[in-house]
């Protein structure tokens, strides 16, 4: 009875007290079951943003980060989670005490020249398969927001050695015809029977199996791999390519009709 | 005696062609044009003698009919058809019976879910007794329906709604007078059971836990009070060997999933085959096939009972493709393990013992920083039917090659959560693929591979057309040549299959149905 009384009172005052160490090691075991694959460990950022800044790209208030969690962000990789509320408090006090370990607010962007970063992008056939806003090629991932999705880290990794990490959106897969004319694209679609991908000229090129000689999935990654570039240009490059921070889908925006009461 | 006869004649007048007695489903493979039960008959072979659909012609085949039932969710029921008349269940608590030549509905029954409880769920279909139709609903209801008109016969909760934490998603089956059912749940803290219900009544006659109580045998191997929790549903439906007047069950995973450490022990009866006796749901013999379980390798995959020469003997024996990837002979009388053999990828097990208990691999256990270990949570095949031929002697199944990496972390028990002790997470950096495996139930042994492109979630049929139909997760339904493994006709029904196909007759002319998303499709010949 006596030790229940105590057990209670304990209870109260960690409650008033907020989060207690026992919540701080639920919310890190479900950051690393859930979120470290793309966040990083520590949430130093990798396939998704660093999550250890200090600021969130979708507001920074716990609410906001609750949506970002339960709902996910449309036309991102974010994916939705079901939590339990309080897993859910549980994850966002752990997100919060990540925040101290990254680079402070200020330094966070990274350092070089993104003007000259700008020349060295258009200078090296980046928008031959990249796309910013409405200009470049659709045939590779679409870069307008790449700042704000992917830490500087996993875009250097990506620019000198871009088979370290290829995202399942686009894996290459080269179809041999029974011709011989080997045809390799970005794979859209792959079933039993069929495949479907894009070429370089942005083209759907689309496949039934027992058509075709043979189809061979591609390890590596179809961009070619960047190490030459000067250390000077690389750097600023990825100076430019941090500020990328716009909308995805931009016309997907709806347009307010005016003057309709 | 000749008034008999014509008293005998006006009667059968009068019973309903659809009426299905306990002997029609006994001897349910010498009606070849029927399915009566959820697997096609009691020994869920899944084989029809049936000829008219075969390796020639299957190329013909096309859509002959569609139901839609404009619901969200997926069918993931097997149909019955009796004399001309199908019927399956929805998700949701809907049943349905449809002409089984047109498609056209004759009733739709929706189940009354009280208020505040979770409405949605999947079902797998089906049992008749007469003209009695009885399915289990999502807040762990059996129902009987008159299967004249759909209408709710008796309705009696197997077990107390707690906030969702038991459901029921199997189809029952009947023996003699007899509703049995099991119960799922072990993600949620349960402790499983398999019930029997009276027929007529609805009144509950016996009930078996798989997880005994301390004192009870088997009871020692929980941890303190983890057995309350101990998991054990009992979700896919078992075999019936009418002779050794046996129940074959399969029960499913401990809880919490992944969470070892607090139900140390085998964890009985978890992960295992039970055989009971129907009449009373006492135990006959129990067989584990994973001891302490704690990658989610449930054992609720088909226990197909066959008749096979083993080793210069004819014996009963029971076969299954277990989730933990390998494959089982045992003897049905007795329980005895014959021999296990893996049949997919698996790197926990380095073998299996003389009494077929695994030999376990260092470091398998899910851990905080996450294990990588094959199979996946789904596991090498899962409750997709298999079926077997006679002629050809081989054992169809589907097989999934897929690893996880599983992470644990201590559960919090609360009522109506998820008690998973943490979760698992595919590998993006390794495809996944399946496969339909032809194995000769004798030795383990393939004879022959189709390789899918993703690890599917569909079962098997087998016709004496030398066929074999299935389905995979990018949609198709296909049809193989039984020897070879050769692809001889396929049709893209545009949402992942999560069922088994199944065959029937009506007026001569051979179906082959499958249901796909919230549509069920059937094929046939052009006539």
């Amino acid at each position: 009875m006596k030790l229940t009384r105590i057990a209670l009172i304990v209870y109260c005052v960690s409650g008033l007290g907020g989060q207690t160490g026992q919540d701080l090691a639920d919310g890190k075991a479900t950051f690393r079951s859930n979120c470290a694959f793309c966040h990083g460990l520590v949430g130093g950022g990798g396939r998704g943003p660093a999550l250890n800044l200090g600021r969130f790209l979708h507001g920074s208030t716990d609410e906001d980060i609750k949506n970002v969690v339960t709902r996910g962000v449309p036309g991102t990789t974010m994916p939705s989670f079901e939590l339990e509320k309080d897993e859910l408090a549980h994850l966002i006090t752990y997100v919060r005490s990540l925040s101290g370990s990254g680079p402070a607010h200020d330094t966070a962007r990274v350092s070089g020249d993104s003007e000259s970063g700008r020349k060295v992008y258009e200078r090296s056939g980046c928008p031959g398969c990249h796309r910013i806003g409405s200009e470049g090629s659709v045939f590779g991932p679409d870069l307008t927001r790449i700042g704000a999705g992917r830490s500087a880290e996993y875009v250097r990794e990506s620019i000198i050695n871009p088979s370290a990490d290829i995202s399942e959106d686009y894996v290459g897969v080269t179809v041999v015809t029974r011709s011989g004319k080997r045809i390799t694209g970005v794979r859209i679609n792959e079933d039993t029977f069929t495949v479907q991908l894009r070429d370089t000229s942005q083209t759907f090129q689309m496949f039934q199996k027992d058509e075709v000689q043979q189809v061979i999935p591609e390890t590596k990654s179809l961009m070619p791999a960047y190490g030459s570039l000067p250390q000077k240009d690389l750097q600023n490059l990825l100076a430019y390519l941090d500020t990328l921070r716009g909308v995805l889908n931009a016309g997907a925006g709806v347009k307010k009709e005016k003057g309709i009461r | 005696m000749r008034r008999a006869a014509c008293y005998w004649l006006a009667f059968a007048s009068l019973l309903p062609a659809q009426s299905v007695t306990y002997d029609r489903l006994v001897h349910a493979l010498s009606e070849q044009q029927n399915w009566l039960t959820y697997w096609g008959d009691y020994t869920a072979v899944r084989y029809r003698d049936l000829k008219q659909i075969n390796i020639s012609n299957v190329k013909d085949l096309r859509v002959d009919w569609i139901y839609q039932t404009g619901q969200s969710g997926s069918f993931e029921a097997v149909p019955l058809v009796v004399d001309g008349v199908m019927y399956l269940t929805g998700p949701n608590g809907y049943a349905y019976a449809l002409d089984a030549r047109s498609g056209r509905q004759l009733w739709l029954y929706k189940h009354a879910f009280p208020p505040g409880r979770k409405a949605d769920g999947v079902n797998r279909g089906l049992a008749i007794l007469g003209d009695r139709l009885f399915m289990v609903t999502p807040d762990a209801n059996v129902v009987s329906l008159d299967a004249r008109t759909g209408r709710l016969v008796w309705q009696t909760e197997m077990a107390p709604y707690n906030n969702g934490q038991y459901t029921a998603t199997l189809a029952p089956v009947v023996v003699k007078d007899k509703v049995i059912v099991g119960i799922s749940g072990a993600e949620f803290g349960i402790r499983g059971f398999i019930d029997a219900y009276d027929a007529a009544t609805g009144k509950r006659v016996w009930r078996f836990w798989t997880v005994p109580q301390k004192g009870e045998p088997g009871g020692d191997t929980w941890l303190g009070d983890s057995w309350t929790r101990g998991g054990g549903s009992t979700w896919m439906t078992g075999t019936y060997d009418p002779q050794l007047n046996t129940l074959y069950w399969g029960v499913g995973n401990p809880g919490p999933d992944l969470d070892g450490k607090v139900r140390k022990g085998d964890n009985l009866y978890t992960c295992s085959l039970v055989a009971l006796d129907p009449d009373n749901g006492k135990l006959k013999w129990h067989f584990q096939f994973t001891p302490h379980d704690t990658h989610d390798w449930d054992a609720a995959e088909t226990p197909m009972l066959l008749d096979l020469r083993w080793k210069g003997r004819d014996r009963k024996l029971v076969v299954e493709a277990n989730r933990n990837a390998f494959f089982y002979v045992l003897d049905r009388e007795t329980g005895e393990f014959l021999m296990g053999k893996p049949f997919a990828r698996q790197n926990w097990a380095t073998e299996l013992d003389a009494k077929g208990r695994p030999m376990l691999m260092p470091n398998q256990e899910p851990s905080p920083e996450g294990t990588r270990l094959c199979p996946g949570l789904a596991g090498g095949t899962n409750f997709m039917a298999p079926s077997y031929n006679p002629e050809t002697r081989l054992f169809y199944f589907t097989v999934r090659e897929q690893c996880d990496v599983y992470y644990t972390n201590p559960p919090v028990y609360i009522q109506g959560r998820p008690y998973w002790g943490s979760v698992s997470r595919g590998i993006t950096e390794e495809p996944e693929w399946g496969l339909l495996k032809a194995l000769d139930p004798l030795t383990g042994e393939s004879k022959w591979d189709f390789r899918y492109f993703h690890a599917p979630w569909a079962g098997t049929l087998s016709t004496a057309g030398g066929l074999v139909f299935a389905g995979d997760q990018d949609g198709y339904v296909m049809a193989f040549d039984a020897r070879t493994g050769k692809n001889l006709w396929r049709l893209n029904t545009g949402n992942p299959i999560v069922n088994s196909p199944m065959t029937y007759v009506v007026n001569g002319r051979q179906y082959v149905t499958m249901p796909s998303g919230s549509a069920v499709l059937t094929f046939a010949l052009p006539e």
